[in-house]
């Protein structure tokens, strides 16, 4: 059996007390191994966003446990839980956060340098990063001279920066076309088939597409999961599409 | 689908007998929709009748016919690439006619249905993506077309899905 790169065990959040208490997400049980895509599908308010705040360490559960690695999240000191979050995992938002006074090569270096490697790493590291998303050559731009496809996989390749274990991204392609946002889940496919992990909420199926699994919530509960084997070897036979009812 | 149409197309580009039709044709469309050789015949026949194609010399010793596109195939070809597809009435879907009848018909476990169909759909979806991970966007552009068209449909599928159980919902929470 693969490593565990992320373990909720009874996992639940709940919002608030006594009888205004909403629980936002039930006790869950859900585990992410090395070099798996999984994505979160669910309606609002079904518990995604919970369960990735919960994933990150952005926020900690009411009861139950989260392991990111081999560590339980409850065990560490505030401190050594934002700077876990800092080295091991890379987070894309919607909103993309980037810093318009900073290159894009700054903008991705910057985690690294508040973590206190050495500049120059940094930069070497961030280059690499956006090599990996296809934008080495506009790495001297600012913000606000890329499109915003192009934005988007600077906040990607800023998530992949350094030797980060898990890769958490919100709605990663929501505010782009289909096209762009293709390109930003090809990224992460790729990322995931290179030994990565990523878990990525969307509400868009053809992008939930791209994930070895698939995880529908309702109402705070994970109601299926589609995928569940392991993924498949690189180059893998695929069986010849048949559509139903048209076999002659 | 018109395979009518679909033979006057390959014929347009160039020459061919009925069984390099029928390949050419499940070439084109990645395997998707496998073609009866004998409908393919039929078919060429039907077009010949029709003046829209005509045979070029004699059979061959193995039997195999060349056939072309003739003026009238090629006018009859460029009014059907111009002229937009019906959709009046919808074609028939299974899906939504079990999904109403499920609900007409007070079946138990309607959400269940749903459920299911979605787990099918998204494995659906996943195959095609993957097909789509190996596929090359210049050489094999319209295979990836093709994969778009089937990726979108069943993510159309899946938003309806989504959409009935919350209809579902609602009427329960009235109830």
């Amino acid at each position: 059996m693969t490593a565990a790169v992320l373990e909720l065990i009874g996992a639940n959040r709940v919002h608030g007390t006594g009888r205004t208490a909403v629980e936002a997400l039930k006790p869950t049980n859900l585990r992410i191994e090395r070099g798996e895509l999984v994505a979160i599908m669910g309606p609002s308010g079904s518990g995604k966003s919970t369960l990735l705040s919960l994933a990150g360490a952005l926020d900690r559960p009411t009861t139950g446990r989260v392991l990111l690695g081999d560590r339980d999240l409850a065990t560490l000191s505030p401190r050594d839980v934002a700077i876990m979050r800092r080295r091991l995992v890379g987070y894309v938002f919607q909103e993309l956060n980037l810093l318009p006074g900073l290159t894009a090569r700054e903008n991705v270096a910057l985690p690294l340098e508040l973590d206190g490697v050495k500049l120059a790493a940094a930069r070497a590291q961030a280059e690499a990063a956006l090599g990996e998303v296809g934008l080495a050559r506009l790495a001297d731009r600012f913000p606000d001279d890329l499109s915003s496809g192009e934005q988007q996989r600077v906040a990607v390749a800023r998530a992949f920066v350094g030797s980060r274990e898990i890769v958490l991204a919100d709605e990663p392609t929501g505010a782009l076309d289909s096209v762009t946002g293709e390109v930003v889940m090809r990224l992460l496919r790729a990322h995931c088939d290179g030994g990565a992990t990523a878990v990525v909420v969307t509400h868009d199926a053809s992008h939930a597409g791209w994930a070895d699994r698939v995880v529908f919530l309702r109402d705070g509960c994970i109601v299926e999961s589609v995928g569940e084997e392991a993924p498949a070897a690189p180059g893998a036979a695929e069986p010849a599409l048949r559509i139903q009812g048209r076999e002659s | 689908m018109s395979v009518r149409h679909s033979l006057l197309a390959l014929l347009a580009e160039q020459p061919a007998h009925g069984y390099g039709l029928k390949s050419e044709f499940e070439a084109n469309t990645g395997g998707t929709w496998p073609l009866n050789v004998g409908q393919v015949y039929t078919t060429l026949r039907r077009l010949e009748r029709d003046g829209l194609v005509e045979p070029v010399g004699a059979e061959a010793h193995d039997g195999r016919q060349t056939w072309r596109i003739t003026r009238a195939g090629r006018q009859e070809l460029t009014s059907w690439f111009a002229t937009p597809i019906a959709s009046e009435p919808p074609s028939r879907d299974e899906l939504a006619i079990k999904v109403l009848l499920a609900v007409s018909t007070d079946q138990k476990d309607v959400s269940g249905l749903l459920q299911a169909q979605r787990v099918a759909t998204m494995e659906r979806l996943q195959s095609y993506t993957r097909h789509k991970r190996h596929a090359d966007p210049t050489r094999e552009l319209p295979w990836l077309l093709l994969l778009d068209a089937l990726i979108v449909q069943a993510e159309a599928e899946i938003k309806w899905l989504d959409l009935c159980e919350a209809r579902l919902r609602q009427r329960e929470e009235r109830a």
